[in-house]
């Protein structure tokens, strides 16, 4: 098992029952001292009786001597089930019946009746004096006269009802803490599951630095990646109907008004390699965004690259390739995905020779710094307004809506950079005094 | 080419598109090809399990049983080489169908020209792996060729070809003068699948034309020829 970090939920966990089993003993003890010394005495009440019985005990001796007192002790003997005598000074008994050597060896452990009951398990014998001061009543105390009598009971619900009733609130304050942010978590769940993907659980939740924060950062985080998701791709389809329909009324135009087959077979060819494009970009475009797949790295060297693209691009465009020089180190290697690489740097050049004058040149050049490469491709184009440089990254982007669906849907640059991205890479655009300039980082490779 | 020299090959077309399956059909026969369609996947593989094709052309996508399943189970008995077609344009259809071993794959729609190239290019490599080694003629009047070392030599200066350099190189020079598809070169060099993004072999190449200008090789060029893949071209010295 990995240790807790400091603010994980085992230490509060831990602490409560820390603090319970604390409080359990000191309850215990401090419980147990008070039920003893509330105990160790007699109550006002049993006092008075016992005197009670001493002055019955007193006038049966002042008025019938020895059997006044026997009937006497005969009676109390019954009633209170207890080993009593009447005692004179010189412990000789005061009744008929003389005492036994064991009744003596009693009378040295008697108790006044302001004295404490002594050990909890004893059972205490008490004194009584006669008004005289000489003779006294010796007697067992009664049951009922006992402040223990309920000390059973007492230590029963100490040692049950006290521990039962810590752990209960115990119980409540965990649940307490734990239902909480468990509740908000199960509420956003279900809201979200009935389709509002804005729902999150909030800071009340996120801010917590223990599990529960964790749960509540990866759920608003799951949510964030969800709602993103579907709103890009709903975007893409509405932009995908939106986008097909041009080729297909041209195509249904051209159907209705065709005089020439081979001028209707070239503008078919025309229209549906069109199409076929726009569907390949759009699946890639939500492949890269969804899967964001692991593309394997390797290093790449980004001159013999460019040589590639550059001679594509040119039997592409008509392009002579010494129009499109690059001016890169020689030892420019970078850790990427070749063909991820490869296409980016494709659509990149493309968006550039496309906005380039008839006698343009796009060239490649880049610096090291420290273990990245920064790379950049410069156009001799119009540029773009400064508030449109984040613009065209996005799907569907068309700047100049005087050229629509002609060459490209602005999609180029969307899958340039989710293919950079994907590599820990960057794309981003700025304007030089003339055209554009497309940057690029990427990391050095380093085996 | 040579995968027409002498009887026509056979090829199973397994394909549940009535529209597309008599298209392929009429194309393929039209280039001289003895094409038998079929289809369902079941029946198609009963078929390829008692006759001998040179290639089968299937669809992943298919009634009754996935192509993929029938690429499985027929892996198990023979080697014909197997072109896989499909509307799915998924990367990991693309590697499962490999991984169950096929040679090729088509994303569709597919032009026809397309197709023929991809077929020429498995068909030829089968039949160069089938070919006796070729005797040593000289094969550049510039370079001396070392199989061993997988490198070239001009006057005592190594190119520093890579082991993949060196195939590509030595079999674009024993077909100089000839275009060879990058699908075959794919196939042969590479031994994997073209596909329409791939830029492998161009990098490939791009390596081996800087590799040879260094040691100042003059006998000849790569050149690319676009769209259809590259040639060793000789330059009269």
């Amino acid at each position: 098992m990995r240790v807790p970090r400091r603010h994980s939920l085992f230490w509060k966990l831990t602490g409560a029952l820390a603090l319970f089993c604390l409080l359990l003993v000191s309850l215990y003890a401090d419980f147990g001292r008070l039920i003893y010394s509330a105990t160790s005495h007699l109550s006002d009440s049993a006092k008075s009786t016992l005197t009670g019985f001493a002055r019955e005990a007193e006038s049966a001796w002042n008025e019938r001597g020895a059997t006044g007192v026997d009937e006497f002790l005969q009676e109390l003997r019954e009633r209170e089930r207890v080993w009593a005598v009447v005692v004179g000074r010189q412990d000789q008994s005061l009744s008929s019946e003389p005492l036994t050597s064991r009744e003596l060896e009693r009378l040295d452990f008697i108790r006044p009746l302001d004295g404490s009951l002594g050990r909890p398990n004893g059972w205490p014998t008490f004194y009584i004096p006669f008004s005289d001061g000489e003779h006294r009543l010796v007697l067992e105390l009664p049951r009922e006269l006992s402040p223990r009598k309920h000390l059973a009971l007492l230590n029963l619900a100490m040692q049950r009802l006290l521990p039962a009733l810590l752990a209960v609130l115990l119980g409540i304050v965990l649940y307490r803490a734990l239902i909480v942010p468990l509740g908000i978590l199960h509420r956003q769940a279900g809201t979200l599951s009935s389709g509002k993907l804005s729902a999150r659980v909030g800071p009340l939740v996120t801010e917590r630095r223990d599990e529960f924060g964790e749960l509540g950062r990866a759920f608003d985080h799951m949510a964030e990646r969800l709602e993103h998701t579907v709103d890009f791709q709903r975007q893409l389809l509405r932009d995908l109907s939106h986008e097909l329909r041009t080729p297909l009324s041209r195509l249904r135009v051209a159907g209705e008004h065709a005089t020439d087959v081979t001028e209707l077979r070239q503008r078919l060819e025309r229209e549906v390699q069109l199409m076929e494009q726009l569907i390949g970009d759009i699946l890639e475009l939500a492949w890269l965004d969804t899967e964001r797949p692991q593309l394997p790295v390797e290093a790449v060297d980004v001159g013999r690259l460019w040589e590639v693209v550059r001679e594509n691009a040119g039997f592409e465009s008509g392009w002579p390739i010494e129009r499109m020089p690059s001016a890169l180190p020689a030892d420019c290697r970078v850790g990427g995905h070749l063909n991820g690489l490869a296409h980016a740097l494709e659509n990149i050049l493309r968006n550039a020779i496309r906005h380039s004058p008839l006698d343009g040149q796009v060239s490649l050049g880049g610096r090291r710094e420290g273990d990245v490469w920064h790379l950049w491709v410069d156009d001799q184009g119009p540029g773009v307004a400064e508030d449109k440089l984040e613009a065209i990254f996005l799907p569907f982007t068309r700047l100049n809506a005087a050229r629509p669906g002609g060459d490209g849907f602005g999609l180029g640059l969307s899958i340039a950079r989710s293919m950079l991205q994907l590599q820990g890479g960057e794309l981003w655009a700025e304007n030089r005094e003339r055209g554009l300039r497309m940057n690029i980082r990427l990391r050095m490779y380093s085996l | 080419m040579q995968a027409q020299s002498r009887a026509p090959a056979r090829i199973l077309a397994i394909e549940d598109d009535p529209l597309l399956a008599a298209h392929l059909h009429d194309h393929l026969r039209h280039r001289g090809f003895d094409v038998t369609l079929r289809q369902d996947g079941e029946e198609g593989l009963g078929l390829a399990r008692e006759e001998d094709f040179d290639l089968i052309l299937m669809d992943i996508l298919l009634p009754g049983r996935s192509g993929l399943e029938v690429l499985a189970s027929l892996r198990h008995e023979r080697k014909v080489p197997v072109i896989l077609m499909s509307a799915l344009g998924a990367e990991q259809d693309r590697i499962a169908g490999f991984s169950q071993g096929a040679d090729d794959y088509l994303p569709k729609p597919f032009s026809m020209g397309e197709m023929e190239v991809r077929i020429e290019a498995v068909l030829r490599r089968v039949a160069y792996e089938r070919q006796e080694a070729p005797v040593d003629l000289p094969q550049d009047p510039q370079l001396e060729f070392f199989e061993q070392r997988t490198d070239v030599c001009l006057g005592g200066q190594w190119a520093g070809f890579t082991p993949t350099e060196y195939r590509l190189f030595d079999l674009l020079s024993r077909s100089a003068e000839e275009v060879l598809s990058k699908p075959f070169l794919y196939q042969q060099v590479l031994h994997r699948a073209f596909s329409q993004h791939d830029r492998s072999l161009d990098m490939h190449v791009s390596h081996i034309r800087r590799k040879l200008q260094a040691v100042g090789y003059s006998a000849g060029r790569v050149e690319t020829v676009w769209g259809k893949g590259y040639v060793l071209t000789r330059q009269p010295s």
